[in-house]
């Protein structure tokens, strides 16, 4: 009988076997195209009849390694790597929704989701309703005949609210919609998504899967349980009938990501499975990090306000505790005075670095409300958690004394 | 048994009839996981590939929609 590998083992040998002379890592095939012997071969490749690569865009060994890994980690049918996780979450759900459909989504979202969804998939008829995932009666009561998905993240970044997904899976199988989740912040190693009922998985691969900030990337998860045949969903019809519960990586292969475009680069695709060999203890040391310096920063003279979901004061620490398995993720914001000490501490920090990214092995901080969410007006900043005396915090696996010192240091001379 | 596949003469030795997914282990079809299967134009649901017969004379297609991809590194871990 063939055993099934746990976790920490699929995440450094799912959907690998040695390749050329024994190699232990996955080939990098930086080759656009792929040529083949006959006009009879391609002809095939084309008409579905032969696996076979043609160019790139469209798919690539090297990615192709990386999706497999992925689908293995999140229980999925199959996988999509993108060019970036933005990339992501527009393939996914341009695959779904069409001009004149309704995304009902949580209201707290990382800018660039929000951005997406209110500004520009609104130009092509796709309209948006935000609303408080944590009020399922509201979220329930915003459903109607035009939405076709329910989208929301694990952790809201930066609000860090942790939404009830089982909860949220229910009121989709009620609507008879999808819901699509955005795990970037947690990995398949914190949230098991599709156990608590996401039917797409999407992960911005350039955070925790790198592990080090050196690529950008995305990747789309199927977990193959929506059924496409309901109501609503008439653009499917061909794919279902085709490729039955394939029917969402088909339609989103053959038509919304290879005409897109945006796929990734296969150097990328190794730095993501390289990476994600490691995601099993850097996600420990991550996490035992950030629960160190939150209960640091909750307990400083110089600080407001610390949110984190694994402290217990955390409106969210009962939900992230039954859904992340004793684990609360790695980011965390905290409030200082105001603005200006808010600029005077990051400017203090020596270690952490003040940059635009989170799920590095660094440590790294920003000011949400004058970068990131610079964009948004009062209103949308409230729904995004998002204050001007808030600093978010990446809490990185360096030596957690070196980065409380780093911070202690830094609020001293605010 | 002599049988068309994806527009082609095959044959399946010694067997007069076998079952959808006995055949694609017969014609060593790659990446079966994906594969959708025709047989005389009908296409299958996955969960009838056991129950269903494919006998001398039938038309079969498999077909993919990966529009790429192969097997150059195959999946799992030994």
């Amino acid at each position: 009988m063939k055993r099934e590998f746990r976790l920490d083992t699929l995440l450094i040998h799912g959907g690998f076997e040695p390749g050329p002379a024994g190699a232990t890592t996955v080939p990098i095939v930086q080759s656009s195209s792929f040529a083949h012997d006959t006009a009879e071969d391609l002809e095939d490749i084309f008409r579905g009849r032969k696996v076979g690569h043609v160019y790139t865009r469209i798919n690539n060994p090297t990615t192709e390694s990386l999706e497999r890994r992925l689908a293995l980690l999140e229980g999925g049918i199959s996988c999509i790597a993108t060019s970036s996780g933005m990339a992501a979450i527009t393939l996914a759900v341009l695959t779904i929704v069409r001009s004149g459909d309704e995304i009902l989504s949580s209201a707290s979202l990382f800018g660039g989701t929000f951005s997406l969804f209110r500004d520009t998939l609104s130009n092509y008829g796709i309209a948006t309703r935000f609303v408080d995932p944590s009020d399922l009666e509201a979220m329930r009561a915003a459903v109607n005949e035009r939405t076709r998905l329910i989208f929301v993240e694990t952790m809201g970044n930066p609000r860090l609210d942790v939404p009830d997904l089982a909860a949220l899976a229910a009121i989709a199988r009620e609507a008879g919609v999808p819901l699509v989740v955005d795990a970037t912040v947690t990995t398949p190693l914190l949230a098991r998504v599709k156990e608590l009922g996401a039917d797409i998985v999407v992960h911005s691969t350039s955070k925790y899967i790198n592990g080090t900030g050196s690529a950008i990337g995305g990747a789309i998860i199927d977990c193959g349980t929506f059924d496409w045949r309901r109501k609503g969903y008439p653009h499917f019809e061909p794919f279902v009938k085709k490729f039955r519960q394939f029917a969402f990586t088909a339609r989103a292969r053959k038509l919304i990501h290879k005409d897109l475009g945006a796929c990734p680069a296969p150097m990328n695709s190794y730095l993501f499975s390289e990476g994600i060999e490691t995601m099993a203890l850097r996600m420990e040391r991550h996490c035992d990090n950030a629960l160190r310096l939150a209960k640091f920063l909750a307990a400083h003279p110089q600080v407001a306000w610390v949110n984190y979901p694994g402290l217990a004061g955390s409106p969210w620490h009962e939900t992230a505790k039954k859904q992340f398995g004793g684990r609360f993720g790695a980011l965390l914001t905290f409030g200082l005075a105001d603005k200006e000490a808010a600029f005077r501490c990051i400017d203090g920090l020596r270690l952490a670095k003040n940059l635009a990214n989170i799920g590095d092995a660094k440590t790294l901080v920003i000011h949400p409300a004058s970068t990131i969410c610079a964009d948004f007006g009062p209103e949308e900043k409230a729904l995004m958690g998002v204050s001007e005396e808030m600093i978010r915090v990446s809490v990185g696996i360096e030596a957690i004394d070196d980065i409380i010192e780093d911070f202690a240091e830094s609020l001293n001379i605010i | 048994m002599n049988l068309t596949v994806n527009g082609k003469p095959s044959t399946v030795d010694g067997k007069e009839s076998v079952n959808v997914t006995e055949l694609l282990v017969e014609l060593k079809v790659p990446q079966a996981e994906y594969v959708t299967v025709e047989l005389n134009g009908e296409v299958l649901e996955r969960e009838a590939f056991d129950a269903t017969v494919v006998r001398e004379g039938d038309a079969v297609e498999f077909l993919y929609f990966m529009g790429g991809g192969n097997s150059t590194f195959p999946k799992g871990a030994k």
